[in-house]
């Protein structure tokens, strides 16, 4: 049996799913002064339904590191980079211990300047008087080349608890993306390695000993020991969740639209060519972007509480809420309540929102009804704008290859899965709008819960190899190999293949090879004085983000 | 957080499927590193900077800029017109004022494509900026433009396509012709008769700096620019000026780059020619870049530059500042081509042209009418070991009504006679593009 804990905004949601379905849910108030409280409130719940033995699995999805960041209650952070060549590194100042420091390597993974031992150790000295515990390195280039970090680390030695390492991180490029990711790594090390003692403590109390995995923003999970290491991976799992939740409810085949309609946005994801669409880079953590894998999502001020206003002739319905809906006794007209006027639903106090409705069209010289059918056209169009623009990002999305530029797939959804409190109401308009079929699945309240519970592992993996500098680095699993002068693009791709099942079986992660997909795969003659001189090989691999095999059987039967 | 002063849109297309050969110049690799720069910089997640996908040129955007022989399909591969499509983007997002400045970071090169094309030459085959130059002045009417070639090689097939045309400034810097390929761009290559002076050649001496280019763009094109007053300034950005240039004997730098690049403050920057892929693109995009988007670019420094090293001797200062004080005056006041031959009513022009890639010998009869009431319409007479003897004419935009009958003689003639394999019209006032011989 799986258990699937969501601890959201502004509930906390558990599922508990074995290989029937789900066998019950649970939802409380989230208390954000005291996230481990609503935690347990869902274990206890938990302990009543079920027998802790039969729970094989614990699925948490939290707002931990979230919160931490936006309400700055992360720990200080001695942040030491060496960039070299470039964008002046200050520029990128996170924080206040931001050192940088004199040396560089540049794209090709050599070393052009050595970095000073005394500048890092007065930097050291420095983070240290002021009681710094939590430090981060970060190198331009690291990823082609993590000797530089590797030495700083070694030079701060233990007087740090935590030393985050940009190419651990990831294989990726984007060195402020990566200061970033490193320090917020850092800022919230402590705070989710107390947090994740606490949470197994609480299971233990209560005779659960299944494996616990943290849900990631890019809709996978990682193990509880990763996610010591890495908690800056838990951040901003939230929609992931909802998505994921859509994903292992409905046998989603076609290109998609996943619209989540909430009290006061509509998030919307796309779903297309057997997987949720990635985030290019990685997600922006306040104006920081990070180069953390998250699901592509986006965020539009529409929901049910929206307020419905006017100016001249137009309606409008949101961006802004002005309290809840008239029917949940709020004092503005929003969007349910033109859908009370229109009878397309009942909810709540139906009569208040035909009041508040007359009231706001009688002021235009217009009828209640009029107003809903405007209030909910132009609800609908902003809806239908926000998915054609986002489509219209990713099908522009910049290509490098002739191939890709005049043969690429493009998207184009073929079908909306719905949900939200909404859902069930906009389901007409929707498919009025879009000429498109609309799914609102079953258990859609609960989403977010079971696609915590259902999603599998996801990881994956940058290999470089450089067949002049007689090297291959996998840098995010501390791989660094001579190679021989004929390696070529094939030994990369299975190198990359089995270094990642390598580590995943290392951390007692069950995977299955078929999950595990080539992300890309390229290699370039490198040239000089016009002979070949070596080749510069890129792979990358990863297990996609999806359901979890055992419960595939589940698919559709949840829709 | 960094916000770029000028909205940039960068254009980047490496074409990693495409080369002319595995160990040729334009192969593969030869965007790699500058992307990984570029990427690991952060560029594109600068406030003011985005990245788009290239439009991929239409066969009427190559028709009405070129005569193609025997027809663009036969010369023209998908990777040309991606770059000029890229070239074409880069306009758009100017022209439409989604951005302020764009840089179309695109391969293969395009300046040393010329008017007609047979082959490719100078691994040029089609010519980007003027592609993008014609759809500019198709889509939104007649424009002044200005373009500053500062690849180390001589623009030969924008100065050749641009001859005649007196709304395009063309100015190209370049490695001394007598040094280098293609071994033309003196100060005497001044433009038609319509156009005399809209053409300036500047060859620099092996060995010019930092300094030498500098001085260049502050005495002669600064000034030349501002009397021209162009709607818009178009930078043929080649990057073999660079010291570690392994074709070419300049000794520019990076920082260099960014100065000139920032003192010209072109709209739109298309990629040129430039081959020290690991130890110059990287350095000198990135300056062009944080030049182009009004960014610091001060940290922009090669790991192996010297400046001490490869500053320019006295000598080579002297000669180019003798050079500009000359080279002004070929503008302002151009001397009557002594060349040129009036034979009825068109100025006639023999031409013979090598496709140095290719191994082509064309060989051409460049023929203007000689009107006062326009630029006159152009008819080319070619032939190569490719093609048989073919003709181009081309009536002008603005053409006047005694030019445009000009031109549809010359093509309805052409085809009474017989004696051309193929013909091909551009009719640029009717927007009208025509081709026989198939
Ligand atoms: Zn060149
Ligand atoms: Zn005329």
């Amino acid at each position: 049996m799986l258990l699937g804990i969501d601890v959201g905004g502004t509930h906390t949601d558990a599922v508990l799913i074995d290989d029937g379905g789900i066998r019950g849910s649970f939802k409380t108030p989230t208390d954000h002064a005291d996230l481990l409280s609503s935690i347990r409130a869902a274990l206890d719940w938990v302990a009543a339904e079920a027998d802790a033995f039969d729970i094989e699995r614990v699925n948490l999805s939290t707002t931990l590191t979230t919160n931490a960041i936006v309400e700055g209650t992360t720990e200080e952070v001695g942040l030491f980079v060496a960039g070299g060549p470039g964008i002046d590194p200050h520029t990128f100042q996170i924080c206040r211990h931001f050192h940088v420091l004199s040396g560089a390597t540049d794209h090709r993974g050599t070393a052009v300047r050595e970095l000073s031992r005394a500048e890092i150790e007065a930097a050291a000295k420095a983070c240290d008087a002021d009681g710094v515990r939590s430090y981060a390195a970060v190198c331009k280039f690291s990823p082609r080349n993590p000797s530089m970090e590797q030495t700083i680390a070694e030079a701060i030695g233990s007087r740090a608890d935590v030393v985050t390492l940009g190419h651990q991180l990831t294989g990726r490029l984007g060195f402020p993306r990566r200061m970033a990711t490193a320090y917020f790594n850092s800022a919230v090390w402590r705070l989710f390695n107390e947090f994740s003692f606490a949470v197994e403590l609480a299971l233990r109390e209560r005779g659960i000993r299944a494996k616990v995995n943290i849900l990631k923003a890019d809709g996978g999970t990682m193990p509880l020991a990763m996610a010591r290491r890495i908690p800056v991976e838990s951040i901003l799992s939230g929609p992931a969740a909802s998505v994921m939740g859509i994903i292992s409810m409905c046998d989603i085949a076609l290109d998609s639209l996943i619209l989540d309609v909430g009290g006061t946005t509509t998030d919307i994801a796309v779903f297309a060519g057997g997987s949720p669409i990635m985030e290019p880079g990685g997600i922006s953590i306040g104006s920081y972007p990070t180069l953390v894998r998250a699901l592509l999502t986006t965020s539009i001020g529409v929901g049910g509480d929206s307020a419905v206003s006017m100016l001249g002739e137009q309606v409008f319905v949101g961006p802004r809420r002005k309290g809840p809906c008239m029917c949940a006794g709020g004092s503005h007209p929003a969007l349910m309540d033109a859908f009370n006027v229109l009878g397309a639903s009942r909810y709540g106090d139906v009569a208040a929102s035909r009041a508040g409705m007359a009231e706001l069209a009688a002021a235009h010289s217009l009828t209640p009804e009029f107003l809903a059918q405007k209030a909910v056209d132009a609800a609908v169009a902003n809806i239908v704008a926000a998915c054609r623009e986002l489509v219209g990002q990713i099908n522009a999305r910049p290509v490098y290859t002739l191939h890709e530029l005049l043969d690429g797939r493009r998207v184009v959804p073929k079908k909306i899965y719905l949900m939200g409190g909404p859902a069930e109401v906009m389901k007409m308009p929707l498919f009025r709008a879009f000429q498109l079929s609309v799914s609102v699945p079953r258990n859609f309240s609960v989403a977010n819960a079971v696609g915590a519970a259902l999603t599998r592992t996801t990881t994956g993996a940058e290999l470089f190899a450089d067949t002049e500098k007689r090297r291959m680095h996998v840098p995010t699993l501390g791989i660094s190999k001579v190679i021989e002068p004929g390696y070529g693009l094939a030994d990369a791709e299975r190198d990359a293949r089995r270094s990642l099942l390598g580590f995943l079986r290392q951390e007692g992660i069950p995977v299955r090879e078929e999950n595990l997909m080539m992300t890309h795969a390229e290699s370039f003659n490198m040239v000089s004085d016009g002979v070949l001189s070596g080749r510069n090989i890129r792979v990358g691999c990863q297990i996609r983000p999806g359901i979890l095999h055992r419960y595939k059987a589940l698919l559709g039967r949840l829709c | 957080m960094l916000k770029a002063k000028n909205r940039l849109g960068i254009v980047f297309f490496p074409a990693y499927d495409w080369s002319l050969g595995p160990t040729h110049p334009e192969r593969e690799e030869r965007l790699l590193y500058t992307h990984d720069q570029l990427v690991e910089e952060g560029v594109f997640d600068i406030e003011g900077i985005s990245e788009h996908k290239p439009d991929v040129a239409a066969r009427e955007d190559v028709e009405r800029t070129h005569f193609c022989f025997p027809e663009p399909e036969a010369v023209v591969t998908r990777s040309h017109m991606a770059a000029a499509g890229g070239a074409i983007t880069a306009a758009r997002l100017v022209m439409e004022g989604r951005t302020d400045r764009a840089f179309a970071l695109v391969r293969p090169p395009g300046h040393h494509a010329m008017k007609s094309v047979h082959g490719t030459r100078g691994f040029c085959t089609i010519n980007s900026e003027a592609v993008m130059v014609e759809w500019v002045r198709e889509t939104y009417g007649r424009r002044r433009v200005a373009i500053v070639d500062t690849d180390c090689h001589h623009g030969d097939g924008t100065q050749d396509i641009y001859w005649h045309d007196p709304d395009t400034l063309f100015i190209s810097l370049h490695q001394d012709g007598r040094t280098l390929y293609p071994g033309s761009g003196f100060p005497h290559e001044l433009g038609g008769p319509k156009a005399r002076g809209r053409t300036l050649n500047i060859p620099l001496p092996p060995n010019t700096s930092d300094e030498g280019f500098l001085h260049v763009i502050d005495n002669v094109v600064l000034p030349i620019l501002d009397d021209f007053r162009p709607d818009l300034i178009i930078n043929s950005a080649g990057q073999d000026n660079h010291f570690t240039d392994p074709i070419t004997n300049m000794n520019f730098s990076a920082r260099g780059y960014a100065l000139m690049n920032e003192r010209l403050a072109p709209h739109i920057a298309v990629l040129e020619g430039g081959y020290a892929i690991q130890g110059a693109l990287p350095y000198v995009n990135l300056g062009i870049v944080l030049a182009m988007a009004g960014l610091d670019y001060a940290h922009v420094v090669e790991p192996d530059w010297d400046p001490e090293r490869w500053r320019q001797t006295r000598q080579v200062g002297k000669y180019i500042e003798a050079l500009c004080e000359e080279l002004p005056k070929l503008y302002f006041k151009p001397p009557p081509d002594p060349r040129d031959t009036l034979a009825g009513n068109w100025h006639v022009r023999m031409k013979e042209i090598f496709y140095d890639t290719d191994g082509i010998q064309e060989s051409q009869r460049e023929m203007l009418y000689d009107c006062r009431k326009c630029r006159g319409t152009l008819k080319i007479e070619t032939r190569s070991g490719r093609v048989p003897l073919s003709l181009g004419v081309e009536i002008p935009q603005d053409a006047c009504p005694v030019c445009r009958a000009e031109g549809y003689r010359a093509f309805e003639e052409a085809q009474l006679k017989g004696s051309f394999r193929y013909v091909q019209l551009i009719n640029r006032a009717d927007k009208e593009y025509l081709r026989v011989g198939f």
